[in-house]
């Protein structure tokens, strides 16, 4: 009879960090309080006219606070107290998603191999000011390097935990 | 004892000596060591027991090619690991290896009298024999049979390691660290591309490690890889498989090779490696020869020999005969007695030999015998003699030896090459498939790609016996113990494709996956058939290229990383009140809120009757939820519900019911228009991000016309359920901006507003068949506006309950929980949800369904209540259902119970159940057949308590 012994520690256990942790020339930390919006619009200049100001237009490219994540879609993360508006009645879509996600950030010449232990894109690669949504794991994030060693990582606020601790262990190159 | 070690010589480090232990006993090698060269050094010969008959075994090969000496490693508790090959365990202070499949002893086992009996194991013999009784296979015999032919023993305690993984990316990713491999992975790094180098081995150089005249070109290769920043050298990394679009998977272990106290950090990393262009260098690995007695202790390839000798310093014996049909068998030989193994006589199957190799072998003083076959071993545990005959024929005559290697010809390895679905071309020079053509950027150098000089050879596996064939012990799998004849029965009993007579004799099929056996089977499947190799086919190499670990495998995702488990906000609000969990979906919800000593269900009982005496507070956060935004917003609704979207006025809500196409339930919810061109959906639970998909599926592929844009907001927003008749009291304080007055905010509608000071979207639904309300929160809000709620809820007896209060709840008011009361073969009739389908409309997803022949047959299921004869007995949920329990089995069933509580308002149990044609048996008994017993219950309408529904007023 094999007997498996309990689980060391159990996800149930998990918490999110609340003080940065710093390791092997990371850190990783919580962003400040941000407000953010998903953005769609069929035509860009649309949403344009509602927001008073001019979108990136290449998926991937980002402009003060606004990433462009599909040939639709933008997503936007800009210090707290920031209210866009919804453009009632028009071909577009703003929604307020501030609550949703949180910001971890990770900082330090060896951020980009924290970030590439789970991430299966070629983050070497990416620009500084480029964001795109891809996977940690099986975890959806928003990648948004902001610069050359500073990547801010957008995720939905249940997985963070997850996501914290996932980055604390590949900091470690150890889940201990 | 015949192995010994050399007086010079090797790569080992003869200052640094290492202790170990094989099988309890004390013994020592030298830095630099394998496990399999530092018991050869000390004449161990026997290193393990056969798989299915228990024979004797020593080594065969020096690489991970090795069938025979298989070790089980103890690291301590947790840290055992089974059937590791010895040539490839490292040596390091303090190893504790062990032989395995022996018993009691490797040298005295009682089970080798399988072997005496062999002759009554043919293949297939398991298959065979122990078909009757059925029964018994799983109890009886299997577990027998799994005893005796074993391998090492799984381990039974946790692993206490970690594993480490990342991604990784390269322009040029070379597999292989030999000559061919160094020389490619220089020349890409020339051109400046990151370049990843990778080996098995415990140090680069792959065929170069036992060929000390590379030594120095080695030596400077290596410190230039080393020295250039774009070149990542991994060693000790084993490229497990080749999937899609040059996408590696490589096993790196990082502390195996150290003692037990000076290994840290994580024991093995995993690298998913993305590469541009991927160059195989993985070389080639010798083959055996099959012939009686192959598979004596002391019989080894010729290739490993060399490699002990010229790698380790050590021979492996005193008396080396060696049998070749290639000529680097002859080459093998004279690199050996340069270096001082004595090499008695070089017997080769042909008569043609070049003239170099005779003349080299003539000036060491080594005997020829060429036209010759050996054609028996002697020897039990250890060989000391060899016969050879004249072309395999007759009695023949005895060579002394107490060592014999074989030089069957070379068999490129090209499993990644395969894996990566690259096709393969019989050689007839090679004897062997060499890559031919590939859809991937992806390229074999060197000895894999048929661009070696071995010299040249015949390519047969079977030497000529006086033997017939089927009394033969020739063995072609050593790791599975199938023998040249077995090949030959699965031949004579029909099977024609090498597929089938692998799976038939369990040829290739070991750990191995025949890596020394696949080519010598197919050639003798070929002569037995009299048909050409290329006509039987091969068989499919499949990752891993070795055996793995699990622990490589999951990487970071073992216990508590396992796998994210979701909390809302206010999840750590109901730990600290006791909060008993389930899961549903990948989140964690509260189920119940136990008070003392309270069971669940005395827990539910009382979260229960408050709720539908004064009010209880739940967390509904879980929901799906989509806000559905633009101005084809409520067309795209009516398109995908069943009912009537278009009509709904702002600030409205509406119960919306979701089909697939084939017209099922697939999910449900309420939804509610905040303006003309803004939704609130929810969904259930666990239906949240499926829904989103089909939608957003419907949205790209069908109605790309549409202007209406999709945002999951589960997470934006924490629900706080209010539900009980003093509900409005609850919140009546803390909102803002909301006349909440019956008159002014009537049932299933929705306002916004603050509460607690900030935004909220409430919603006044029931699921309880109370006055309810649903707060609506950002969730970095939830748990203050929570406390704040049941703050204000102390003041009139409010309960927090939990999800099976919830079910408990509207389960006596008959609501349906798709995936409980709905298993994907319900439609809205079956669950008497007809009045949700919008009769007028012109069409919605799954409308043409609805009208099949089947879906509007009569009798089928349908939802309906059961109220137990006995009031006390809860039905099982899940529990068939009959009309007449006194049918003789197998009874006929007519439905299931598919939910069933104790419901403490109506003082007795309730239960759903779907019944053919359920709501024509109104008033009937039916029957519930349990061990215990038959329950019999009356059909009901499933509506157990206010059908008026004059409580949702309060």
């Amino acid at each position: 009879m094999v007997e498996i012994a309990e689980i060391a520690v159990s996800a149930a256990e998990l918490k999110l960090g609340t003080e940065p942790v710093e390791a092997a020339g990371v850190r990783v930390s919580l962003a400040d309080g941000k407000v953010r919006y998903s953005m769609r619009a069929r035509d860009p200049a649309v949403l344009e006219g509602v927001l008073g100001r001019s979108l990136p237009r290449k998926i991937g490219d980002t402009d003060a606070g606004i990433a462009c994540l599909g040939p639709d879609e933008w997503y936007v993360v800009l210090p707290d107290n920031f209210d866009l508006p919804r453009g009632e009645g028009l071909p577009v879509s703003v929604v307020d998603v501030s609550s949703r996600a949180l910001g971890l950030v990770l900082e330090g010449p060896g951020a980009l191999a924290v970030l590439s232990s789970g991430c299966p894109l070629d983050l070497a690669k990416m620009s500084v000011d480029r964001a795109t949504r891809t996977v940690f794991e099986t975890v959806e994030i928003v990648v948004w390097r902001e610069a050359e060693d500073r990547w801010h990582v957008e995720v939905w606020r249940s997985f963070a935990t997850w996501l914290w601790h996932a980055f604390v262990a590949a900091m470690h190159g150890s889940a201990k | 004892m015949s192995g010994f070690r050399l007086a010079d010589g090797g790569r080992i480090d003869r200052r640094t000596k290492r202790n170990f232990t094989f099988d309890g006993k004390a013994r020592w090698g030298y830095a630099g060591d394998s496990l399999a060269s530092a018991l050869l050094a000390q004449g161990q010969m026997l290193f393990g027991r056969s798989f299915k008959y228990h024979r004797p075994r020593g080594i065969l090969g020096a690489g991970v090619e090795e069938p025979n000496a298989l070790v089980t490693v103890d690291r301590g508790p947790g840290r055992v690991t089974p059937n590791l090959r010895a040539p490839s365990v490292a040596l390091h202070d303090g190893l504790k290896a062990t032989s395995q499949n022996r018993f009691p002893t490797l040298k005295t086992d009682l089970i080798a009298v399988n072997n005496v009996f062999s002759a009554f194991f043919p293949a297939g013999f398991y298959n065979k024999t122990f078909m009757w009784p059925r029964a018994a296979w799983e109890k009886v015999y299997e577990p027998i049979i799994r005893r005796l032919a074993g391998l090492g023993d799984s381990p039974t305690t946790r692993d206490p390691d970690h594993y480490d993984a990342t991604y990784a990316h390269c322009e040029t990713l070379v597999v292989g660290a030999g000559p061919a491999g160094i020389a490619a992975a220089l020349e890409a790094a020339a051109n400046g591309g990151r370049v990843f180098l990778i080996d098995e081995q415990e140090e680069i150089g792959g065929g170069a490690l036992s060929d000390p005249a590379q030594w120095a070109w080695l030596a400077e290769a290596s410190a230039k890889l080393a020295a250039m920043d774009n070149v990542t050298v991994l060693s000790r990394t084993t490229a497990i498989g080749h999937y899609h679009q040059n996408f590696v998977v490589a096993a790196e272990r990082l502390t195996d090779h150290l003692p037990v106290d000076g290994a840290h950090g994580p024991r093995e990393k995993l690298w998913r490696i993305r590469a541009g262009e991927v160059v195989l260098a993985m070389g080639a690995i010798e083959r055996p020869l099959v012939f009686e007695g192959n598979d004596v202790p002391g019989v080894m390839l010729a290739s490993a020999a060399k490699t002990f000798a010229l790698r380790y310093g050590v021979a492996v014996g005193r008396k080396v005969v060696v049998m070749a049909v290639h000529d680097s068998g002859w080459r093998d030989a004279l690199a050996l007695h340069a270096v001082g193994v004595p090499i008695a006589a070089i017997v080769d199957i042909r008569r043609d030999v070049a003239a170099d190799l005779i003349e080299g072998a003539r000036a060491a003083r080594i005997a020829c015998y060429q036209g010759y076959a050996v054609t028996g071993v002697s020897g039990g545990q250890a060989v000391n003699g060899v016969t050879i005959a004249l072309a395999g024929v007759g009695k023949g005559q005895k060579l002394e030896c107490d060592a014999m290697l074989m030089a069957g010809g070379w068999t490129p390895t090209v499993h990644l090459w395969s894996h990566a679905k690259g096709t393969l071309r019989w050689d007839e020079n090679w004897g062997a498939f060499l890559p031919d053509k590939t859809h991937e950027n992806l390229r074999c150098v060197g000895a894999c790609a048929g661009d070696w000089d071995f010299g040249k050879g015949l390519s047969v596996g079977l030497l000529p016996a006086p033997k017939p064939l089927h009394e033969s012990k020739a063995f072609v799998d050593f790791q599975n113990d199938v023998k040249a004849r077995d090949i030959g029965l699965a031949v004579q009993e029909g099977f024609r494709s090498i597929e089938h007579i692998k799976r038939y004799t369990t040829n290739g099929m070991a750990t191995d996956q025949g890596k020394t056996s696949n080519l010598n089977g197919l050639q003798i499947a070929s002569g037995v058939l009299s048909r050409p190799v290329t006509e039987i086919g091969l068989t499919t190499f499949r990752p891993p290229y070795t055996p793995q670990s699990f622990g490589a495998m999951l990487g970071h995702h073992k216990e508590a990383l396992f796998q994210p488990l979701r909390k809302t906000a206010i999840d750590d609000w109901a730990a600290d009140h006791d909060a008993v969990y389930e899961n549903v979906a990948q989140w964690r919800r509260a189920r119940y809120f136990p008070q003392g000593s309270e069971d669940m269900n005395a827990a539910v009982a009382r979260e229960c009757r408050t709720v539908r005496s004064a009010v209880g507070v739940f967390d509904a956060s879980t929901l799906g939820k989509i806000e559905v935004v633009g101005p084809d917003a409520a067309e795209f609704l009516n398109r995908m519900y069943t009912n009537p979207w278009k009509s709904l006025e702002p600030g409205r809500c509406r119960y919306g019911l979701l089909l697939g196409e084939h017209g099922f339930i697939i999910d449900d919810g309420v939804s509610a228009r905040l303006a003309p061109d803004r939704f609130h959906l929810t969904t259930t639970t666990g239906g949240a991000a499926r829904v989103l998909n089909m939608m957003e599926d419907y949205l790209q592929t069908e109605w790309s016309d549409l202007d209406v844009w999709l945002t999951s907001t589960t997470e934006q927003w924490s629900v706080i359920a209010v539900q009980g008749p003093k509900a409005r009291r609850v919140i009546a304080p803390l909102v803002e901006g909301i006349d909440l007055s019956p008159e002014a905010f009537p049932h299933m509608s929705v306002r916004e507003g603050h509460i607690c000071g900030v935004e909220t979207r409430l919603f006044r639904v029931s699921f309880t068949g109370e006055l309810g309300f649903e707060v609506n929160v950002p969730a970095e809000h939830g748990r203050m506006v929570w406390e704040a709620i049941w703050a204000e809820g102390q003041k009139h007896g409010a309960v927090a309950y939990g999800t099976e209060t919830m079910h408990v709840l509207r389960a006596e008011k008959g609501f349906i929980i798709v995936g409980q009361d709905t298993d994907g073969t319900v439609t809205p009739d079956d669950a008497g949800l007809g009045w949700a389908v919008g009769k007028k409309k012109p069409d919605f997803v799954g409308k043409r369904s609805l009208a099949r022949p089947d879906i509007v047959a009569p009798g089928r299921k349908q939802l309906v209540g059961l109220l137990t004869d006995d009031p006390q007995a809860v039905l099982e949920e899940g529990a068939q259902i009959v009309a007449d329990p006194n049918q003789p089995v197998p009874m006929k069933m007519i439905g299931h119970v598919t939910s069933s509580y104790h419901s403490a308002t109506l003082g007795r149990s309730i239960a759903m159940a779907l019944v053919a044609g359920g709501r024509d048996r109104m008033g009937e008994t039916l029957h519930i057949p349990m061990p215990g017993g038959v329950i019999s219950a009356k059909v009901v309408a499933p509506m157990f308590y206010d059908a008026e529904g004059s409580r949702l007023n309060g």
